[in-house]
């Protein structure tokens, strides 16, 4: 694979991962408005958000779960969680593509940006 | 306010913070989170991390019309994306120890400089006949870029100064939930002698990636509040994308002068804001 046909290929990716995290964010949004309108905005006094945001998984069943009204948030959350792995998936293409291309430095490279993004979202 | 007027008021504000960045040339994320904590009295943590997530939406966005261009260069991009993500997630683990009113201290103060910066004059006609630094050399980071019809080699210099100031950048990113695209520029631009067509563009494409490594931390954290990050992103989306369609034709010099100076003001009233001073 040449270097423009990696750009290409990066550039549907990024488009692609804005415009699917940007819809079912649109989509959370408008539900949990259209849901209830007791819960605040994040005010101006800071309490941080409820431990099953931190996980991508507890994150997607408290969005399914039928008795948790107040959890449509967790749509936009999921959204928001795809948005954030866009730049990720950026990077692994990257060095995939290096890869390909036998290019040993810029394949490690990206992999290092990828060791840093990935213990950063799990650590 | 209710709700959902409250909500549709924030994706309104933050739709013009995009519209406003996209014009003037700074990123969404230093306009929407003073305009969220001076605006709508939001904590400030808060809105950093609305900030952030709308910052990967508009980099994704504005990186990927680059990328097809052939402007950016990936390799520049990557290699200095190792020093901004380290950077970043050491900026946001100090965001977690520091209190709102340092953070809206430093946020102002950045803010300054960020104004400052990109208020300073560009490096010119960049000179592609200097020969690059040997160790850019030995990382292939000089590439080519489209001149007219031609594609024409550009020099890399100052490899080492440059990677250092793009870690001070990803600290900036982490600590304060911007973009840092500003710094990045100076770093690639000034320092690197990179040309400028070339900085911007791979400046964008980095820019998604460096906050993408301090958003795991601010995830963390609770300070993504999906309530507040859904109209912010969205609101920020939708205005850099009409922004970057209004650039043409929209008279960018008077803007600039405009909301520069707007956005001085602001920076001294979160620095007021964070030394409980108000006016």
């Amino acid at each position: 694979m040449k270097d423009e046909q990696i750009q290409t290929s990066l550039a549907r990716l990024m488009i692609g991962g804005v415009v699917v995290s940007a819809t079912i964010i649109l989509v959370g949004l408008v539900w949990f408005v259209a849901a209830h309108s007791s819960l605040k905005l994040g005010d101006h006094i800071f309490a941080g958000e409820p431990k099953y945001f931190e996980n991508p998984v507890s994150m997607i069943s408290r969005a399914l779960d039928k008795g948790a009204l107040g959890e449509r948030r967790s749509i936009v959350m999921i959204g928001v969680m795809l948005l954030l792995l866009t730049p990720l998936a950026r990077v692994a293409f990257a060095a995939f593509g290096f890869a390909l291309q036998k290019d040993r430095l810029y394949t490690v490279i990206s992999l290092v940006v990828l060791g840093v993004l990935i213990v950063s979202f799990f650590w | 306010m209710s709700e959902p007027w409250l909500d549709l008021a924030i994706a309104g504000a933050s739709f013009l913070a995009g519209l406003i960045g996209a014009l003037i040339g700074l990123g969404g994320g230093v306009i929407i989170t003073p305009m969220l904590v001076l605006g709508f009295d939001v904590d400030i943590r808060y809105a950093m991390g609305a900030a952030l997530a709308s910052v990967i939406a508009t980099s994704s966005g504005a990186g990927a019309a680059y990328l097809r261009n052939g402007i950016s260069n990936m390799r520049i991009g990557l290699f200095l994306c190792v020093a901004t993500t380290i950077g970043a997630v050491a900026g946001a683990m100090l965001a977690t120890v520091l209190d709102a009113d340092t953070l809206s201290i430093i946020f102002g103060g950045a803010l300054l400089i960020t104004v400052g910066l990109s208020l300073g004059k560009k490096s010119g006609e960049a000179k592609l006949e200097i020969p690059s630094d040997p160790l850019a050399v030995k990382l292939r980071l000089p590439g080519t870029m489209p001149v007219g019809e031609l594609r024409k080699a550009y020099p890399v210099l100052n490899v080492v100064p440059g990677f250092l100031v793009m870690f001070v950048a990803g600290i900036l990113s982490g600590l304060l939930g911007i973009g840092s695209g500003s710094f990045k520029v100076v770093a690639m631009d000034q320092l690197m002698k990179i040309p400028f067509k070339v900085t911007t563009a791979t400046s964008s494409f980095m820019i998604g990636v460096t906050a993408a490594a301090s958003v795991g931390v601010y995830l963390k954290r609770g300070y993504l509040d999906p309530a507040l990050v859904a109209p912010v992103a969205l609101g920020v989306l939708a205005g850099a994308f009409l922004g970057a369609k209004l650039l043409p034709i929209a008279p960018v010099k008077v803007l600039r002068i405009i909301f520069l100076t707007a956005v001085s003001f602001v920076s001294v009233q979160m620095i007021l804001q964070g030394f409980h001073i108000s006016l």
